[in-house]
């Protein structure tokens, strides 16, 4: 029966070939724009090659300090970490590291810049880097504060013209290190791992980060299990009841989570209440579903419009078939599974088209270093939002098509 | 004739209704675009009040924080220092240091209640006299910042046109306090003595600052005075450094110029960005979004166009006999193709009352000044643009569907019955 179903529909779609191509049109379009914010969001928070394991990783990377007067808001300062998060329970290790800060190279006349990010070596045991050559400092490099320095191909290619760097030496920011590692080059969206140049953090010009509660640190906790996330997160928030304040009389609180990476997002976002981390992934996943929904209202009414207009013409078909005891069930799965049929069709060219897009704003560069791809899971998102968009837009129009009244729809139309 | 239309639009009011929904949210659509675009436009007409040509900015990083009262007197004696010896370089023209400047992404915005119950809010900076020299601001009334200002036992402040209406009215701004109302939740120990050290005097007006530049919405705007040779443990330490560079200077000057700051401060970081570049950056960071917008509004309008074409051409294919009744009592065929046209016009019109309706209550909001800031006159345009659009849309989508129904000879149709 289903394969009767689909041979009818094909020969519908065919027969008026400028309603097919509207319709196709409409939702390849949709689900193209569906498809890239779905590759957007899994290249930016999706399991990825140097995370691993972020399904037991927390991040602390934003503190907010709330006074009766103001609020302030940073990232966390080296003490606050080390000397509260170090022997949290269900720790399996604890990462330590400075935001990204660009620095300059000048050669021969040219100004090189990079993203220097000063890291610990824990940060190497719990990202996985793709190494080209040499490999990452270690535990002794970061206690004598050696000047080793781990970088990126882009910054192979800029400093030393794309010849084997190991052992040689370059300065940035004033300082000279040795190369000891080249990795491949990680997404700028990858905040956590995304840098140009890699450094042990005892080679910062001054050690006054080390008696700071808030500054320019993040941390990055890999939790035993999955299970162990939560008490991270709440132990961590209670130590933090305890931490001495650097302005008392200014602010009263710290808020300082270990959090998921979609959180630590969500958190950025407007409309959302910052004082209560717990509520925030919801409420963004809600907006983001709101905003989607609204997107999709347009397109939706649209294909409505086009697929009663198609019923309307076929309206002596369905006279037919309900004249011969088509119950109005039986319609209204044919019209669905013509409808579905004709999303994943417009699904396809849209995902095909999603690839070029992708493909172009790659190559425009304006994510520095991202390559956006489409892998099973943003396949599988797409396929998802054909699915739905096809019942949305269909099911009203198969409910108009069951309700036709056989005498009317015989005679050729109703109104 | 109207009332005729109304009914027969009646008759069909499901579809049409849905033809109506599509049409009111391609409306709404729209006009978000060509709000923002008309906004930016009525933007760029004013002057920013500044020229970066030949201006290098240096953002500084300290590495420390300068809570510590003695820290914060070396590091101001750093600064005090590295001015002069930036300004010893026979390329670099004029130099000056600040908080913020053109087209830099940190802002600092304040906000004070005035005695009488207003607030006002303003854009903040913090600067050093050479700063007007240098972005050649032009000074509206009074004077800029000098070694006056030393001795002043208030703090002088130069205010935009804007910010000194805004307080004053139309009256002369120069040499009167900014009338503050105490704040009652936090109260100083002395009130005397802070109040008149509190106390901001305005010394100059200058036209306009607007420091996130063209297309940004103009701005109240505070300017304070730095002092790098004396310490004020309330002033603010500066954040960046500017120079304007003699003409001629090459790109490449800017290595000596890191290597001179390294060797006054060697522990700090130097970012040295060209104003212009800056500019680039920030004009960017304000049209990408609205081109990614605007790219999928368009090609969401041109869906609808197509589906309304396409619902139309059905509806006509399907009144076949109607017109042809129609041509047969004598009709002529403008007056059919009148009778489509009308009708869509009419759904069109239907769509623009409701959402125009809806957006006339957008200002009537209680939504703070700031985050609206965009004129009646922008809001009120950008409505009659979008309206514009929306029927020439509509009516190019009847267009060919129209024609179809008039090309029907009267006894073909009427032979279907």
């Amino acid at each position: 029966m289903v394969r009767h179903y689909f041979v009818l529909a094909v020969k519908v779609l065919l027969r008026r070939k400028f309603f097919t191509f509207i319709s196709l049109f409409g939702i390849s379009f949709t689900l193209l724009v569906l498809t890239v914010v779905a590759a957007f969001f899994d290249h930016a928070f999706g399991p990825g090659q140097e995370e691993p394991r972020q399904n037991r990783t927390l991040y602390a990377e934003r503190t907010l300090m709330h006074g009766p007067h103001s609020t302030s808001g940073s990232s966390g300062g080296f003490k606050l970490f080390d000397q509260y998060a170090r022997d949290l329970p269900g720790l399996e290790r604890l990462s330590l590291h400075e935001n990204g800060h660009t620095v300059h190279t000048y050669l021969d006349g040219r100004k090189i810049s990079s993203s220097l990010k000063r890291t610990d070596d824990e940060y190497w045991r719990i990202l996985e880097f793709r190494f080209v050559e040499g490999t990452s400092f270690g535990t002794a490099d970061v206690a004598e504060a050696r000047f080793v320095a781990v970088i990126n191909v882009a910054t192979r290619d800029r400093i030393f013209g794309g010849q084997p760097a190991l052992g040689q030496t370059f300065e940035a920011d004033g300082q000279r290190f040795r190369v000891i590692g080249v990795v491949e080059n990680v997404s700028s969206l990858r905040t956590v791992p995304y840098a140009d140049i890699w450094v042990p953090y005892t080679t910062a010009k001054t050690d006054a980060f080390k008696r700071e509660i808030t500054g320019d640190w993040n941390a990055m906790a890999l939790a035993k299990d999955t299970a162990s996330m939560a008490a991270i997160h709440e132990e961590f928030n209670s130590r933090l009841l305890r931490v001495e304040l650097p302005d008392p009389k200014e602010y009263k609180a710290l808020v300082a989570p270990f959090e998921t990476r979609l959180a630590t997002f969500a958190r950025e976002m407007p409309l959302t209440d910052r004082k209560d981390p717990e509520s925030q992934v919801w409420r963004f996943v809600g907006l983001l579903t709101l905003l989607g929904l609204l997107f999709v209202l347009v397109p939706a009414v649209n294909l409505v419009n086009i697929n009663i207009s198609r019923i309307m013409e076929r309206a002596s078909e369905i006279g037919v078939r309900k004249a011969f005891g088509a119950p109005a069930r039986t319609l209204v799965g044919q019209f669905l599974v013509e409808n579905i049929l004709l999303t994943l069709i417009g699904g396809a060219v849209g995902f095909v088209l999603s690839i070029f897009v992708l493909q172009a704003i790659t190559d425009s560069g304006l994510f520095t270093y991202a390559r956006f791809t489409i892998n099973l899971r943003v396949f599988g998102w797409g396929m998802a939002f054909a699915v739905l968009f096809g019942l949305i837009s269909g099911v009203y129009p198969a409910w108009r098509m069951s309700r036709l009244n056989p005498v009317q729809a015989l005679k050729g139309g109703s109104r | 004739m109207t009332r005729h239309l109304l009914r027969l639009i009646w008759n069909r009011k499901r579809q049409n209704f849905l033809l109506t929904v599509e049409i009111f949210f391609s409306f709404l659509t729209l006009f978000g675009v060509v709000l923002i675009g008309m906004q930016y436009a009525n933007n760029a007409r004013h002057p920013v009040g500044y020229q970066i040509a030949r201006v290098w900015s240096i953002g500084v990083d300290r590495k420390e924080p300068a809570g510590d009262p003695a820290v914060r007197a070396r590091h101001r004696e750093t600064y005090d220092q590295l001015v002069r010896a930036l300004s010893d370089m026979p390329e670099i023209e004029v130099v000056a240091a600040g908080f913020t400047g053109p087209y830099s992404n940190s802002n600092w915005g304040s906000g004070t209640d005035l005695t009488g119950g207003r607030s006002v809010n303003f854009g903040v900076n913090s600067v050093t006299d050479g700063y007007r020299d240098l972005f050649d601001i032009p000074i509206a009334e009074g004077r800029w910042f000098s070694r006056e200002d030393d001795a002043a036992t208030w703090k002088p402040v130069v205010i935009n046109r804007r910010l000194a209406r805004e307080i004053f009215g139309e009256g002369t701004a120069v040499g009167q306090i900014i009338p503050e109302a105490p704040d009652r939740d936090n109260p100083p120990p002395d009130p005397a003595a802070a109040a008149k050290r509190q106390s901001k005097r305005v010394v100059g007006v200058i036209d306009e600052f607007r420091q996130d530049g063209e297309l940004s919405a103009p701005q109240n705007y505070l300017f304070y005075r730095m002092r790098l040779d004396y310490e004020d443990p309330e002033a603010n330490l500066p954040e960046r450094i500017l120079v304007r560079l003699a003409p001629g200077t090459p790109a490449s000057f800017e290595e000596s110029l890191v290597k001179r700051a390294m060797a006054v401060a060697g522990a700090w970081s130097f970012e040295v960005q060209a104003v212009e570049d800056m500019r680039t950056d920030k004009l960017r960071s304000y049209t990408t979004p609205l081109m990614v917008v605007g790219t999928i509004a368009g090609f969401l309008l041109l869906m609808v166009g197509l589906g309304l074409t396409g619902v139309v051409w059905q509806s006509v294919t399907q009144r076949i006999r109607e017109f042809g009744l129609r041509r047969a009592k004598g009709a002529t065929i403008p007056n059919v193709r009148t009778q489509v046209l009308s009708e869509i016009l009419i759904m069109t019109s239907l769509a623009v009352i409701a959402a125009v309706v809806l957006l006339a209550q957008v200002p009537l909001l209680p939504l703070p000044r700031d985050l609206t800031g965009i004129p009646a006159s922008v809001f009120i345009a950008s409505i009659a643009v979008t309206v514009i659009a929306i029927y020439v849309l509509t009516l190019a989508c009847g267009w060919q569907p129209s024609r179809l129904a008039t090309r029907i000879q009267p006894a073909e149709a009427l032979h279907y019955e």
